[in-house]
């Protein structure tokens, strides 16, 4: 079965999204992506969409977990590219993307990352010591 | 009015993401924004997705409405599910959970212009519409069906995507294959089973041959017995008729002649269609014995035109032999040969009414085979019959054919004569131009069987077999001049061993014996043939260079020579030993027509007769002749019992016995006899020649005596 590549950049993992994805890759990369986190105790994670024309309910959901599990492995994670075609759709469509951080493109992901790693560096979130 | 652009239809995860491309690349090409493509896309995603995860798969239409502007894009999707329940609650978003599942329809709703849901228990209809933008061109069913083909067959962009389509079709080809496999695996049991039923019938064909087999052998056995049945009282009215018309009793008015003559013809014709059926019972049982010799075909030619001269009585018919060339002698059994071409030409004359037969032969070098033609310009035979006239008991429906009598088996026989010689026939023939049938025979004869040494010399039927046991060839070559020009014929051989096989084949009148051969004993040889009750009888001469006189004449023989010897020594011992004459004689035989042409075979001799087994008993014992002729069907005690107990008893067991039988004997009943029998006699011939014959020559085979029997013709 195909996969959505997966790739580590210092201690943050990249995943670029290229292909519109069924429900089932979609659930694959969710699986995928969590055991990558705690596989390489990666400390954020950035999300390209900026190949995807349509972002529906279950992608978005899909998305919205993929944040939600991450922050509870210790990894943050930002969305970013999503078009501005698809934005307005989400929130027409009633599903906003609450508790997903998102940035205009892979830069100010990045970015967005390495602050609030640093930022959370000394407390060290809900890791287990 | 509406038209179709094209149809997804939704059965895997991969179709929804196909339903909702095509959706946004649609929207692009009718010219809908951006926004409105993201929209029209992610409704048709999810109300795609509820077709095929809650409706089990479904298909989704895409259709242009309205001939004018603005005209509506419409995507109907649908399934054959069991139906949304709680339409209203979902319509109302009052089902939406905390992060959004079941907001798929609600939300749909709100992405299209016009929203149009339909459920039932049999299924569920989804209709989306957006409209177009206005100003957009009016679009044409021909510019539809132009975009739908370039969305069908444009390629997918990046090689990821390839590759994932790839992948896909691997998989459908890899589906294929386990479903061909498991199909194969299917006719492969199948194909076991009928593996199975074949075996069985197999067998069950073996089984059928095999009692195919049996009947024939019994057909074949049963025509041979029939036949013979009808030779005897046949054979006796010829015979007798014979006797009238040879005024052997007395003259005959010129009336009585003719009834006379008439009645030897009518058992003349009936014998000869005994015979014929006779000739092929024997070659089914395998019983015809081939006799080859060289002869030249022109020979065979004068023969025939000699021969069948008389059957042309038709002046407006001419019988032709071409003068056959470069052919050469020919090693083959040329009685059967001419057996074939007679049938062949009186056939062709039989069935042509005029014109001409023309009987021709030609050589073929290289496969060594001399082929005989005999063509006619008569009725000709239809393709479809050429093979039934081979057939036993076939004759063609035609005028012609009621005109001409015939028993329908001289070319049946003549076929399987013709592949005895190892060659065959063939026929070609056009209905009212005429028919030519050819005879192909090898020009070499080549026995099935090795012959054995005795085989190799062709027995002289008018001469006595003298088996010559014999190792010096110079003695043996003197021996033959000895009896070159006596009624003896020499068998020469150089051992006992020989002598034994010989012997397996033919009775020898009499035997010289050298006692002094290379490592083999004649003592015991000459010991176990005094010894043995079927050949005590034979004459033993012993020539030899040991003078041990009482040691020979004590184990049996009946006369002693010390070499060198003399030519009028041993042809005078040959013929005292071998002498039939001085014999009194009893005929055992119900039948009084054998018994009175029997009689008057025997002139000059003592003859008794008796009725009756048990009569022919007591003559026996009483009278003590030096022969007795034993018929094997009597009407007290059957020949067998008779013979049996002839032998049983010391006053007769010596008496010489021999079997008269108008019957082809089984091998175990010539066995049988061979044990006690001096010679069997068939009923067929009892001319004064066959019977002094058999009377000189006693303990022949059967073999030879049959032999004669089949030069009838």
């Amino acid at each position: 079965m195909e996969r959505i590549p997966i790739l580590k950049m210092g201690e943050f993992l990249l995943v670029t999204i290229q292909v519109d994805m069924h429900d089932r890759l979609a659930l694959a990369l969710q699986d995928d992506l969590t055991q990558r986190i705690v596989d390489t105790s990666a400390r954020g994670v950035l999300i390209d969409i900026s190949a995807l024309d349509v972002v529906d309910s279950f992608i978005g959901r899909t998305l919205g977990n993929i944040a939600a599990m991450s922050r509870i492995l210790d990894a943050e994670t930002v969305v970013v590219g999503m078009r501005p075609a698809v934005a307005i759709t989400l929130v027409e469509l009633g599903l906003p993307l609450h508790g997903v951080r998102t940035a205009l493109d892979v830069e100010k992901g990045m970015g967005l990352l390495r602050k609030a790693v640093a930022g959370r560096r000394p407390g060290d979130g809900y890791r287990a010591q | 009015m509406s038209f179709k652009i094209l149809t997804v239809s939704i059965q895997n995860e991969q179709d929804v993401v196909l339903a909702r491309q095509r959706a946004r690349e649609l929207a692009a090409l009718l010219g809908l924004e951006r926004g409105d493509q993201t929209r029209l896309a992610t409704a048709v995603s999810e109300i795609a997705r509820n077709a095929y995860q809650y409706g089990g798969g479904g298909k989704a239409e895409f259709s242009l409405e309205g001939g004018a502007a603005p005209q509506l894009f419409l995507i109907r999707i649908s399934d054959a599910g069991a139906g949304i329940a709680n339409l209203e609650e979902v319509l109302a978003g009052r089902r939406r959970s905390g992060n959004g599942l079941g907001l798929g329809i609600s939300g749909a709703r709100r992405l299209v212009d016009q929203f149009e849901i339909r459920s039932s228990r049999s299924g569920t209809a989804v209709v989306l519409k957006k409209m177009l933008p206005p100003g957009s061109p009016l679009l044409r069913p021909e510019r539809l069906m132009a975009m739908a083909d370039e969305l069908i067959r444009g390629r997918p962009a990046d090689p990821y995507q390839e590759i994932q389509q790839q992948n896909q079709e691997l998989l459908a080809a890899l589906d294929e294959l386990r479903q061909r496999q498991e199909e194969l695996a299917l006719l492969n049991s199948e194909l076991e089973d009928t593996n199975r039923g074949v075996v069985a019938l197999y067998a069950e064909l073996d089984e059928k041959a095999d009692h195919l087999r049996r009947a024939d052998e019994i057909k074949s056995r049963f025509l041979s017995n029939m036949s013979h049945e009808f030779r005897t009282p046949l054979n006796s009215i010829t015979a007798l008729t014979g006797l009238l018309l040879g005024r052997s009793d007395g003259d005959l008015t010129p009336e009585q002649e003719k009834q006379v003559s008439l009645i030897r013809k009518g058992a003349q014709d009936l014998t000869e269609l005994v015979n014929d059926l006779l000739d092929l019972a024997k070659v089914e049982a395998g019983k015809i014995v081939i006799r080859p010799a060289e002869f030249e075909v022109a020979n065979l030619f004068g023969a025939l035109r000699g021969m069948l001269r008389p059957l042309l009585i038709n002046e407006n018919l001419k019988l032709i032999f071409e003068e056959p060339q470069g052919i050469p002698p020919v090693y083959s059994d040329e009685g059967k040969v001419s057996q074939i071409l007679r049938n062949f030409i009186s056939n062709a004359l039989k069935y042509t009414e005029r014109g001409e037969v023309r009987v021709a032969a030609a050589f073929d070098a290289e496969k060594q085979v001399v082929t005989f033609r005999v063509s006619d310009t008569g009725i000709g035979i239809a393709r479809e019959d050429q093979e039934r006239i081979f057939q036993e008991f076939s004759q063609l429906d035609h005028p012609i054919q009621k005109k001409v009598k015939g028993t329908g088996l001289g070319l049946p026989l003549s076929r399987r004569l013709a592949e005895l010689l190892g060659g065959s026939l063939r026929v070609e023939s056009r209905p009212g131009v005429g028919s030519t049938f050819h005879a192909a025979i090898p020009v070499l004869y080549q026995p099935v069987e090795p012959m054995t040494p005795a085989a190799a010399v062709t027995l002289d039927e008018s001469r006595l077999p003298v088996l010559v046991v014999e190792d010096n060839p110079e003695t043996a070559f003197i021996y033959e001049k000895f009896l070159k020009g006596s009624p003896f014929q020499m068998l020469p051989v150089r051992t006992v061993r020989e002598a034994h096989s010989v012997m397996k084949a033919v009775r020898p009148s009499a035997i010289v014996l050298d006692i002094l051969l290379p490592g083999e004993d004649a003592w015991v040889f000459l010991a176990e043939l005094k010894s043995d009750p079927n050949t005590s009888w034979i004459p033993v001469l012993v020539v030899t260079g040991v003078d041990d006189r009482r040691k020979v004449m004590a184990l049996g023989a009946d006369a002693y020579c010390i070499k060198p010897v003399e030519r009028r020594w041993l042809v005078d011992q040959l013929t005292v030993f071998t002498n039939p004459d001085r014999r009194r004689i009893l005929i055992v035989d119900d039948d009084e027509a054998s018994r009175y042409l029997l009689r008057r075979a025997l002139p000059g001799r003592l003859v008794i007769e008796a009725g009756g087994g048990r009569e022919g008993l007591r003559l026996a014992v009483e009278r003590q002749p030096q022969v007795i002729f034993l018929d094997l069907k009597l009407p007290d005690l059957s020949g067998f019992e008779v013979l049996e107990k002839l032998k049983e008893d010391p006053q007769t067991r010596d008496i010489p016995v021999i079997v008269v039988t108008s019957r082809v004997l089984e091998p175990q009943e010539s066995r049988r006899l061979a044990a006690f029998a001096e010679a069997i006699l068939s009923k067929q011939d009892l001319s004064p020649e066959a019977v002094s014959h058999a009377l000189a020559t006693p303990r022949r085979e059967e073999g030879s005596q049959e032999a004669e029997g089949e030069q009838h013709d």
